[in-house]
């Protein structure tokens, strides 16, 4: 203790040598499942993740074969689920995107797609 | 990655590692007191005002850091969820936002209360019978850390016995790494009195760090395979990703840490009865001296890994 300035110094060098590490996100299973086919329209999409996540800073958007948005452009997020109810969109491939904040503060977003009719 | 962005990010981890180590020797202070100085102060009166300054100033040192890192950790992560600048995140409501609507800014809120009864209580124990509010507020302040972090964002009953476990971690840590500054400080001041009161007193405290180190390690040892089990879950994961080299490369750090305490323990401290006890006081002293600087570098490492975000197989 004869020296707190350099303890504290030391553990400001220590930090900055240290690797910057950057998030990356894991969905952990959606419904329509990724990339599969469904008989009609769904009413909603939900996404499972694999932490809780923060709803201010956690959205969806989903858009039809026409690139339409079918969302209803509200999110209902509930501990590490996220659903969103659609509209009627027709047949064809349906893309949702994603961008979630979790819990400990990581951003991070994806997209993927599934196929309605056929 | 844009130069700001990687700025950002090396910032939070600078300013997460001072925070943790901050937190860290304001809890460790106040256990050491505790359970260390107090209990062994007996037959050596003479020591009382000197250790209990020393210890007063280290958990006032240690909790203004805190606060300090605390309020930058909050700001950096508000620019960095909502993208805004500086300036921005202070005036546009970014700040505000963060703290009402997110997990991680109403517990450092909370937390920000905690340091201030902990404030409190630390200016008021002369004058009131509050040393167990001051010990329990610093608990308090340590252990929510927990809720910022992966243990907080841990899913269903697992995420219970996460946070439990990321509580007890962070307590343990607080208790080893927090008392070895004041240890060294006592060891130093004994070396240079080297009167029987204070051997005595050495001896007695010395003997008691040891029980709580061993009590610390291993709690801190089954918390850490409770959290990597939770985090990491498989070998691939802790070899191949930087989350796992991370983990491994503080765990060698901590096993580094042990070692010494072992050398303590076995060696140096039967050693304290003898005649050369001197020798063995000052060899201690600089024994703990690297612990303490290896625990610096356990918290630099914590900084960075809870930016990553953990590979979790479901």
């Amino acid at each position: 203790m004869r020296h707190p300035s350099r303890i504290w110094t030391a553990v400001l060098v220590l930090s900055l040598v240290t690797t910057e590490a950057r998030a990356h996100a894991f969905l952990d299973r959606a419904e329509p499942k990724v990339g599969n086919t469904v008989a009609s329209p769904p009413r909603e999409v939900t996404l499972y993740f694999t932490q809780k996540l923060e709803p201010a800073f956690s959205t969806i958007s989903v858009t039809n074969a026409a690139g339409q948005r079918i969302d209803s452009g509200k999110a209902r997020v509930s501990g590490s689920q996220m659903s969103i109810s659609l509209k009627p969109g027709g047949n064809g491939t349906y893309h949702v995107n994603w961008r979630v904040l979790s819990v400990d503060t990581h951003t991070t977003d994806g997209n993927f797609t599934f196929q309605v009719g056929q | 990655m844009s130069w700001s962005e990687a700025g950002l990010g090396d910032g939070l981890i600078a300013v997460r590692a001072v925070h943790f180590a901050a937190t860290a020797n304001t809890l460790g202070a106040l256990i050491f007191r505790s359970l260390i100085a107090e209990p062994a102060f007996g037959a050596t009166p003479e020591a009382v005002p000197v250790l209990a300054a020393q210890i007063r100033k280290l958990a006032w040192t240690s909790l203004v850091i805190a606060v300090l890192t605390g309020l930058g950790w909050l700001l950096l992560e508000t620019m960095q969820i909502t993208g805004l600048s500086l300036w921005d995140a202070l005036t546009q409501e970014g700040l505000s936002t963060v703290v009402e609507v997110t997990q991680f800014g109403q517990v450092t809120v909370v937390r920000l209360a905690l340091a201030v009864l902990l404030a409190i209580s630390l200016a008021g124990e002369r004058v009131w019978p509050v040393r167990r509010l001051t010990l329990v507020s610093a608990l308090a302040f340590t252990g929510a850390i927990a809720w910022t972090g992966h243990a907080g964002s841990t899913a269903g009953d697992l995420g219970i016995l996460h946070l439990v476990s990321d509580v007890l971690h962070l307590w343990a840590a607080s208790a080893w790494i927090g008392g070895l500054l004041l240890l060294m400080s006592l060891l130093n001041s004994s070396a240079r009195h080297q009167s029987a009161a204070w051997r005595k007193l050495e001896q007695n405290a010395v003997s008691r760090f040891s029980l709580l180190g061993i009590v610390a390690v291993s709690t801190l040892v089954l918390s850490g395979a409770i959290n990597a089990w939770i985090i990491v879950r498989s070998w691939q994961v802790l070899l191949a990703t930087a989350y796992g080299q991370l983990l491994l490369v503080k765990m060698a750090v901590v096993a580094l840490m042990v070692a010494f305490a072992c050398v303590n323990r076995l060696w140096l401290t039967p050693q304290l009865a003898a005649t050369a006890a001197a020798d063995a006081s000052l060899q201690l002293a600089r024994n703990s001296g690297i612990e303490f600087a290896l625990g610096l570098a356990v918290f630099a490492i914590v900084g960075a890994l809870g930016l990553q975000h953990p590979m979790i197989h479901p």
